[in-house]
């Protein structure tokens, strides 16, 4: 019987990596040397080279692109977050008149499509003069990123018995040092989970990105992969280099803190 | 109402307000702009702007681009959620009978969903080139031209997407699956059902609310699905991978008419309401 | 505490609009020139740049390339040059842009800084496109026409001409290609990707067939039945063969490729590609002749549609005098003599054709001047590149064969008259 299980393991383990082979032959393509990447077969190169890496590192826009996604994600997730835990916390704890109905619009918020309102956020960026600036993306991400984390963070708050909160009080403490030293600690995997996936979600935004941005002084790392630029030919490895860069960040955050991001949209998902 | 109640709602309000002006600024207002838009005749470049009234709509109504475009959405969507649901919930399966290794398992299973779209566009586009892409290769030397072949293009666009998105209906369904107390399962084994019919009977109808939300939300996604079909193929060829959503965002941007593109956006926005609104009665039918 | 994150937050916002702000320079002027690569043997941009440095002392220039791709640069331009502080100086247009960025405000007048001989000496068809409203906007900086390129060797081998109608060149193919017996050799190659290029080589074929897009009195499509039937030659010309089916994704470095390798009788495309079938490692060196484009049954003549690049100045620039003096520069004598001279370009000077020098260079010059003063250029209005946007998946749909070119014609006659009636 262990036999059998071991076996049925490797085999759903062997699937696995046949799922995840598109991936991996982007990994291989990136240290491809040029002259074996145009024919099929070989599948294996005759040898491993970084020129690809170098050649994005050096001689793209990548680098700055990175630091822009950064920049972008992280200012939006900290955003959204303070944010939304000030709201998800009123919400929850506050007896507001229409919290229902609020929480249900937000809700709906997360259901409006970026193309509808791709083109109001235009015209308004154009009117206060932020083409092209980090402010302007951080702006249009929040317009996603904020619903969906009040959503979560009202949803994790409510889970936290009041108890803890009402005796905080009974001992003299404010709303805000109760939030600030019981309710946040306690909620504090709910805030990791929403901030990881309003980062991830940010990271990987194009629309917005695509659209509001015009040069490498903002331009994030999805759209300066799309607007790769090649001469004559594609060049296959450098963007195969450039998009395993521009996967390590979300790849990273997915593999090493999953079961955080599991908890996170379960709640939430589960929680009507 | 007494000075305690009063504060409450002061400080209720406090709390609320950052979060609401924000939104009222980046999301509400766009969102009601994008109706007046879609009345105007609007082209900034060149200082076009004078009330269309609903001449946009009239002119989508007949126009045999846009019905493409509705038809290739609804295709795009039915076929890729349907594909995404029953292989997510194959792979939670086999998952949830892994015995060793799993933590592996589930990293490789959502290493597709945690690629940003453009690089799964790349991703495709290079598996896909005719001479030295490897979906040719593995089916025996053929030369198909995946993205430039009018019948091809949109399955290969589908395929993608499944790809990429089918470990979130996985991990729905494993994080469930998780939840179910092997009891349940140990109790049928006593009463004698196979493995099909405990799956029948036991697994799916527990799975049920999660396979609802999964098609939730896969759905709306699909509807508004817009990075792969635009970087991978930019809707064509020939408009055959054009969705709504590529038609807006190319009237709004390479056209430079915003009103048509808005008038386009908000056909979205409307069918997206539709779904959702079919599924909350659908839910409210059930609990009845 | 809400209040600091909330603070901290901001704050660091605050810091990075900082820091994603252009550094403002001060002290020498700096400007910025963006074009698109120059193909050829050698690119005499850097050169000149450099010469023009050091007849300006205190002006420093920038070049700054673009992408490949006209549609792309296009949106590149669109996209950026609206905001007002785009970080342009001088941009290379291509001629269809210029009535469009000019109506568009995203150009500089050039009427005070550019005398009204200076337009003179440029081909007429591009000093026309450069001015708009008695105002000009632009520098012609090279001229282009589409041309058929034949192979002269296999022509003279069986004692032919170059074809005049479409009916003689499909005759042509047949014969030469059952006569070599090259299963690879294909008959004529064009661009049928679904671009800007590929409404060039239809707008073409319309006019060959005494077809046009637009009337002057802004009637689309005047002459639907003849639009249909090039449309439809250009359908039957893949589907029978005489064209490979990767014309459809092909545009004019991929045809050009296949034809120097030596793989089709018949080309159609720009004069560049001349000098580089010239160079020495071209296996069709010395074989390649060209001619006028052949006509179709209702037309008169082939026609070949003139194109090319001109030279503007962003409205915006901080530097509009260095900036004029740049453009003047590129599109003066010189300058085009240099480019002509080591650059696969054709110049918009029409004196440059007949100077001893180039033209021992580029035997080619002569038969390209008398094309380029045939050519018929695309409908000038600042509309015109979304009009081709509109008119591009419907062509393309006709090429691979999902739509007639009666439905496509009519598509696109509806969205053309629903932006007509926009902007009206």
């Amino acid at each position: 019987m262990r036999r059998k299980r071991h076996g049925v393991d490797a085999l759903v383990l062997l699937l696995l990596c046949a799922f995840a082979v598109p991936f991996f032959w982007q990994i291989l393509t990136s240290f491809k040397p040029d002259a074996d990447l145009l024919r099929l077969p070989p599948v294996l190169p005759s040898r491993l080279t970084g020129v690809h890496y170098m050649a994005v590192w050096q001689r793209s826009v990548i680098p700055r692109a990175l630091v822009n996604s950064l920049g972008v994600a992280g200012i939006t997730t900290l955003l959204a977050v303070a944010l939304g835990l000030s709201a998800g916390y009123a919400l929850a704890r506050f007896r507001v008149p229409g919290a229902g109905a609020l929480l249900l619009a937000v809700v709906a918020g997360t259901a409006f499509p970026q193309i509808a309102i791709v083109s109001p956020l235009y015209l308004l960026i154009r009117f206060l003069g932020l083409r092209d600036t980090w402010t302007a993306l951080i702006l249009a991400d929040t317009s996603f990123a904020l619903p969906l984390v009040i959503w979560l963070l009202t949803g994790f708050i409510r889970e936290i018995p009041i108890e803890l909160e009402e005796a905080a009080a009974l001992d003299g403490a404010g709303r805000l040092r109760t939030l600030r030293w019981i309710t946040v600690p306690l909620v504090a995997p709910g805030l990791l989970s929403a901030g990881l996936l309003t980062f991830l979600a940010s990271w990987n935004e194009f629309l917005f990105a695509y659209t509001f941005t015009a040069s490498e002084s903002s331009r994030t790392v999805p759209v300066a992969l799309a607007l790769f630029p090649g001469v004559f030919e594609v060049p296959w490895g450098d963007i195969a280099a450039a998009s395993i860069l521009a996967s390590v960040p979300p790849v990273l955050i997915v593999a090493g803190l999953g079961r955080f991001m599991v908890r996170g949209l379960l709640a939430g998902a589960l929680r009507e | 109402m007494t000075g305690a109640r009063r504060a409450d709602r002061r400080a209720a309000l406090l709390f609320l307000a950052p979060a609401l002006a924000m939104l009222a600024v980046v999301s509400v207002y766009p969102a009601v702009w994008v109706f007046w838009l879609s009345l105007q005749y609007r082209i900034p470049i060149f200082d076009v702007a004078r009330f269309a009234g609903l001449d946009h709509y009239l002119f989508l109504a007949t126009d045999p681009r846009f019905l493409n475009a509705a038809r290739v959405t609804l295709t795009f969507t039915a076929i890729s959620v349907a594909l995404e649901l029953a292989l997510g919930l194959m792979a939670a399966l086999l998952l949830r009978g892994q015995t060793a290794g799993r933590q592996v398992a589930l990293s490789l299973l959502l290493v597709p969903w945690a690629l940003p779209s453009v690089v799964t566009a790349k991703l495709f586009e290079w598996l896909y080139h005719p001479s030295a892409g490897l979906v040719n290769f593995l089916l025996g030397g053929q030369s198909h031209n995946w993205l430039g072949d009018p019948r091809l293009a949109l399955p290969a666009v589908i395929l993608a997407d499944v790809w990429r998105t089918l470990p979130f209906v996985a991990l729905l369904c494993y994080a469930r699956l998780l939840g179910i107390s092997p009891e349940i399962y140990e109790a049928a084994q006593v009463d004698g059902a196979g493995p099909l019919g405990t799956f029948r009977r036991i697994t799916l109808p527990l799975l049920r609310p999660v396979l609802l939300i999964a098609l939730l939300f896969r759905t709306l996604d699909a509807l508004r699905a817009f990075d792969l079909m635009f970087v991978l193929t930019g809707g064509g060829p020939a408009n055959t991978t054009e969705t709504l959503t590529v038609y807006a965002y190319r009237s709004l941007f390479q056209t430079l008419q915003l009103g048509l593109g808005s008038a386009i956006g908000i056909t979205v926005f409307v069918l997206v309401m539709l779904v959702a609104w079919g599924y909350l009665a659908a839910l409210r039918r059930e609990a009845r | 505490m809400p209040s600091t994150w909330i603070a901290l937050a901001l704050g660091c916002l605050l810091v990075a609009t900082g820091c994603s702000d252009r550094a403002d320079g001060r002290g020498p002027i700096t400007l910025v020139f963006k074009h698109a690569k120059i193909l050829g043997p050698s690119d005499p941009v850097p050169g000149l740049l450099r010469e023009f440095e050091a007849s300006h002392p205190g002006v420093k220039v920038v070049a700054e390339a673009l992408t490949w791709s006209s549609d792309e640069q296009h949106q590149f331009y669109a996209v950026n040059l609206e905001g007002g502080n785009a970080g342009i100086d001088v941009l290379m247009l291509d001629v269809i842009w210029v009535p469009e960025f000019a109506r568009a405000g995203w150009l500089l007048d050039l009427t005070p800084f550019v005398s009204p001989a200076e337009l003179a000496p440029h081909f007429p068809a591009a000093a026309e496109v450069a001015v708009l409203d008695g105002r000009v906007w632009a520098l012609p900086w090279f001229m282009n026409v589409g041309l058929l390129y034949y192979r002269k060797d296999l022509l003279d081998k069986h004692g032919l001409a170059p074809a005049s109608t479409y009916a003689e060149l499909l005759r042509q193919v047949a014969l030469i290609r059952s006569a070599e017996g090259d299963p690879h050799l294909d008959g004529f190659l064009w661009q049928g990707k679904q671009y800007e290029g590929m409404v060039v080589n239809a707008l073409e074929g319309f006019w060959a067939n005494g077809a046009r897009v637009l009337a002057n009195d802004g009637a689309i499509f005047p002459e639907p039945e003849r639009a249909e039937e090039v449309l439809a030659f250009m359908r039957e010309v893949i589907a029978s063969g005489v064209s490979p089916a990767w014309v459809t994704a092909a545009d004019e470095e991929l045809t050009r490729r296949a034809f120097q390798d030596g793989r089709a009788i018949f080309l159609r495309n720009w004069p560049y590609a001349m000098d580089l079938f010239g160079q020495p490692d071209s296996p069709v060196r010395g074989k390649v002749g060209i001619a006028s484009l052949p006509r179709h049954a209702h037309g008169t003549r082939g026609a070949g549609s003139t194109g090319g690049a001109h030279l503007g100045v962003y409205r915006h620039t901080r530097h509009p005098e260095a900036a004029a003096a740049l453009v003047r520069f590129l599109a003066g004598e010189a300058a085009q003599r240099a480019m002509a001279a080591g650059a696969a370009l054709t110049p918009s000077r029409m004196d440059l054709y007949r100077d001893p020098d180039l033209v021992r260079d580029h035997p080619s010059f002569p038969a390209i001047y008398a094309l380029a003063l045939a050519g018929r250029p695309r409908p000038v209005t600042p509309y015109y590149l979304m009009i081709s946007t509109m008119l591009q998946p419907e062509f393309s749909a006709v090429l691979v064969g999902i739509k007639t070119p009666r439905a496509a014609l009519l598509e696109a006659r509806q969205h053309i008259e629903h932006l007509l009636r926009t902007v009206r």
